[in-house]
């Protein structure tokens, strides 16, 4: 069973030309072609926080910028932070000398010991929390730089559109002077900025105040040289990472991110755009509503008993070959015709006769009454075993390269009952389609 | 839901953002203040499970398999792209020609992207302050890089290049602890760290750097210079407190204070060719014409992570007046004073940050390069170093030379000419 330890024992060759294992394909059940990580498009399907796995629309998402609104990360080590009770005595200011006790409530991290408190954030009254946010104090200014660039980038825009209508005068067509080069500069995008037109025009309405140079900088404080540093008060990068706005230094600057959310992804055939892979919308199911992975489409090879594998010298080696489809499946072994992977390091010899593969059955697997062997005529010197969908058979193998790992191909051929939905509502027959899919084997290293 | 999308924010779509580093990718929306996430610019290799740096990466068929795999990540897991976004890549004027063209394959032909804008690092930094020209320094991971713009146009010729940023202070940072760094195992016996197997990797050296080590004051470095360089007399400033450095659960490391304050002197140091990250700045602004000149004084960017080391912009600003004082540059440059912008953003995003707001711009769809367009053009990018027409592509000698022109050889052959009849000029 060498291929439940190492699936790229046996892989597979999908329409793209890419070389994989069959958990890691998808069959196209509309262009009927195996398809692989390449051929196949992502989508984002549904956001959900992995915390509290709580499902949220794309617009919310959108607005708080892919955050749970109520799950934090620790910001010193990453992990979950948990909400925590506790009561605190309150003075009641009616009359001072009692005290009633209150319900609070903080963050506080089970992995690293971290609190909100630690920071001295207050304590909140509900726990839902009501964290305030952290602003930046950029923000102001940035946002008046995108619109003074958008109002920029507009006059930029109706500038070229004149340009287009206003035929130019060979003799003032300046971009030659320069010759080649900056010709093809000028054309060359990516390097010119939008500063190039007139910033300082007149008629600009929207204006901003540059940004002014100053000829002072944060100095080293002259205490570094003489103040031994507090290694756990520093913040490693990772955790200033973390805060790309704010990135402290220090740990009392720490703050309780929200939690990123993750995605459910769908995947999609290039070719004819009908989905592969759809997952449940509820981010607590791992159930899809399609999908259609390779292994459930497509018979297995697995590797059974490997014998000892010798140069120039011919071995019997058992294949096992699973039917994932409910039907009866004939399976016919082909020699691949030519080798443009360089892949073969061995002479086969492949069965000759069908392959006949009874059909998937979840409840034979407990069902030991019923011998379904007898409704074959298996060819003895081929078929070694049977027991339900699975069947065990023998191919013949002669290495003949010594300082290589053993490698054969084929193709198999199998007919496939297509089930497309637009066959299925006008009530005909399943159309059988006999479906081609090369096959590699890696027997690995000889051994004596 | 994609339809919700636009209806309830009118039109066009968000582009997003990714500023690919060497050492870290910056990535998020257009129009938001800062990137959504910061993350290593690594890659794990399906194979072999190792980590791998993605600029690292020779072979051009190996690296689309893992810019696939990397690209995925920061579309799925960081920042959760939705369907048909524009793309705006922050990029070094110096990314190898390879790196960007196999990027370009995998955002076109994997990810089927509508639109792609590449767009250097240095003139992005300018959009975050509003003002057309500055002298942009970009100290990063591998290099730094010194590039005048002028009223939106980089000027390339005066370009300046160093192979000296924060990896060279993780190679002089871990040489100098396995020669004086010293364990301290749990039954308190002290051996040296060379005799501890590997037990300090790059990520441990960077922690070490960010949180222990700052850039002195220009003072105290002379004095370390003459001391390094042989001078007789010379004494070393009384060294800050050295460091307990707890390496794992049993070793703590003692980081002399010696190493703390000496590791970015690395970058200040003059090499061979008399160069060092301050004098970049001035050479840059010898090789401008001198009319610009004192504008770029006076509107000095710094960018990039290293920038952000304890001590650093006070640094260089002390070098730029003291080196106007040497001989070296005294006569060649007439500059009275030398200031500094300070980005709205912390400096490792600032680049990202100016990809951002140029992104929002209605020209970014002319500016951009659409599919069509790329595979039009047989999957040819418009790129600074090459002579190829991108809009008359016909051109097939020019195609050829594209081919050809390597962009790594190019930051020395812009250093080379020291240019004579500059400073003849002035």
């Amino acid at each position: 069973m060498a291929t439940y330890m190492d699936v790229n024992r046996v892989q597979y060759v999908a329409f793209s030309g890419t070389v994989a294992p069959l958990s890691k394909l998808y069959f196209c059940r509309h262009c009927l072609k195996l398809r692989s990580r390449d051929c196949v498009s992502q989508e984002v399907d549904s956001y959900y926080c992995s915390n509290c796995l709580e499902n949220m629309p794309s617009p919310d998402a959108k607005l708080k910028k892919n955050r749970c609104a109520n799950c934090f990360d620790c910001p010193s080590c990453g992990h979950s932070l948990s909400t925590r009770a506790t009561s605190v005595a309150f003075q009641d200011p009616d009359n001072p000398g009692k005290s009633t006790p209150k319900k609070v409530y903080y963050l506080a991290c089970g992995f690293c010991r971290w609190t909100s408190r630690d920071v001295g954030l207050k304590d909140q009254l509900i726990a839902s929390g009501g964290w305030q946010e952290q602003e930046n104090p950029n923000e102001k200014r940035i946002s008046e730089l995108l619109d003074y660039y958008k109002h920029l980038a507009q006059k930029d825009q109706t500038e070229r559109e004149k340009k287009k209508y206003s035929r130019r005068r060979s003799y003032l067509h300046l971009s030659e002077k320069f010759g080649l080069t900056s010709h093809a500069i000028k054309k060359r995008s990516a390097l010119m900025g939008i500063g190039g037109i007139s910033i300082k025009d007149d008629d600009l309405s929207v204006d901003i105040e540059p940004s002014l140079a100053i000829d002072k900088v944060e100095e080293l404080p002259d205490d570094v040289f003489t103040k031994p540093i507090v290694l756990t008060d520093v913040t490693t990068i990772r955790q200033r990472h973390a805060n790309p706005d704010f990135q402290p230094t220090h740990i009392s600057q720490l703050y309780p991110r929200h939690k990123t959310m993750l995605i459910k992804r769908s995947q999609r055939c290039k070719e004819c755009e009908h989905n592969l892979s759809k997952p449940e919308f509820n981010p607590s199911s791992i159930k899809f509503r399609i999908q259609l992975v390779a292994l459930h489409h497509v018979p297995e090879f697995r590797i059974m008993s490997l014998p000892n594998l010798q140069i120039n010298k011919e071995v019997q080696l058992i294949l096992t070959l699973f039917n994932p489809l409910d039907t009866l499946t004939h399976v016919a072994l082909l020699p691949s015709p030519t080798d443009e992977l360089k892949w073969d390091t061995a002479k086969v010899v492949l069965p000759t006769c069908e392959l006949v593969l009874s059909p998937r059955d979840d409840t034979a697997e407990f069902d030991d009454t019923v011998d379904q062997q007898q409704n074959f005529k298996d060819d003895p010197s081929v078929v070694v075993s049977r027991k339900s969908n699975k069947i065990g058979f023998i191919v013949k193998v002669t290495p003949m390269i010594a300082d290589d790992d053993v490698r054969i191909s084929f193709i198999m051929k199998y007919d496939y009952k297509n089930m497309t939905p637009a066959l299925q509502t006008e009530k005909k027959q399943p159309e059988i389609t006999w479906l081609q899919f090369p096959v590699l084997v890696n027997l690995g290293k000889i051994t004596g | 839901m994609p339809m919700f999308d636009t209806l309830a924010y009118g039109g066009e779509k968000t582009p997003v953002v990714f500023d690919i580093g060497t050492a870290y990718t910056k990535c998020g929306f257009s129009s938001e203040c800062s990137p959504r996430k910061i993350v290593p610019s690594t890659v794990k290799k399906a194979k072999t499970g190792e980590l791998v740096n993605i600029y690292d990466i020779s072979d051009r068929e190996e690296l689309y398999r893992l810019l696939i795999d990397f690209v995925h990540l920061l579309y799925f897991r960081h920042v959760l792209v939705p369907k048909e976004r524009r793309v705006v890549i922050v990029e070094s004027v110096f990314t190898p020609t390879m790196f960007r063209e196999t990027l370009a394959g995998v955002l076109f032909k994997h990810y089927e992207v509508p639109s792609v804008v590449f767009v250097p690092a240095h003139l992005m930094a300018l959009f975050t302050l509003g003002i057309p020209s500055g002298l942009v320094m970009d100290c990063g991971y591998k290099q730094t890089i010194v590039l005048p713009v002028y009223e939106g146009i980089p000027v390339l010729k005066a370009c300046q290049a160093l192979p000296f940023a924060s990896k060279a202070v993780h190679n002089y940072l871990d040489a100098q602890l396995r020669e004086h760094g010293i364990v301290r195992d749990s039954q308190g016996e002290e051996k040296p760290l060379s005799s501890v197997k590997d037990i300090v990797d790059e990520n441990i050296l960077e922690d070490i750097k960010v949180r222990c080590c700052f850039v002195t004051k220009l003072d105290r470095a002379q004095q370390i210079h003459a001391v390094s360089a042989g001078i007789k007399d010379a004494e070393l400033p009384a060294p800050p407190p050295d460091v307990q450095y707890p390496l794992d659960g049993a070793n703590t490391l003692t980081i002399p204070g010696k190493i703390r304050e000496h590791t970015f002197e690395i970058l200040f140091e003059r090499d061979s060719e008399e160069q060092s990250v301050s004098t970049l700045l001035l050479d840059a602004i010898i090789q401008c014409p001198i009319d610009i000149r004192k504008t770029l004084a006076e509107n000095i960017i710094l960018i990039g992570g290293t920038c952000m080391s304890v001590g650093f912009q006070h640094r260089i600003l002390t070098e730029l007046y003291s080196l106007l004082n040497s001989p070296r540059y005294k006569n060649r440059l007439a500059l009275k004073s030398f200031k500094f912008h300070h980005p709205p953003s912390k400096r490792n995003c600032v680049a990202w940050l100016g990809g951002a707001i140029f992104g929002i711009q209605e020209i970014l769809s002319t500016r951009s390069i659409s599919r069509d367009q790329y595979t039009k053009n047989h999957c040819m990018l418009p790129d600074w170093c090459s002579l190829y027409d991108y809009e008359e592509s016909d051109n097939h000698s020019a195609i050829l030379l594209k081919k050809e022109a390597s962009k790594e050889v190019l930051p020395s052959v812009s250093k080379s000419p020291r240019s004579p009849v500059v400073a003849k000029k002035v």
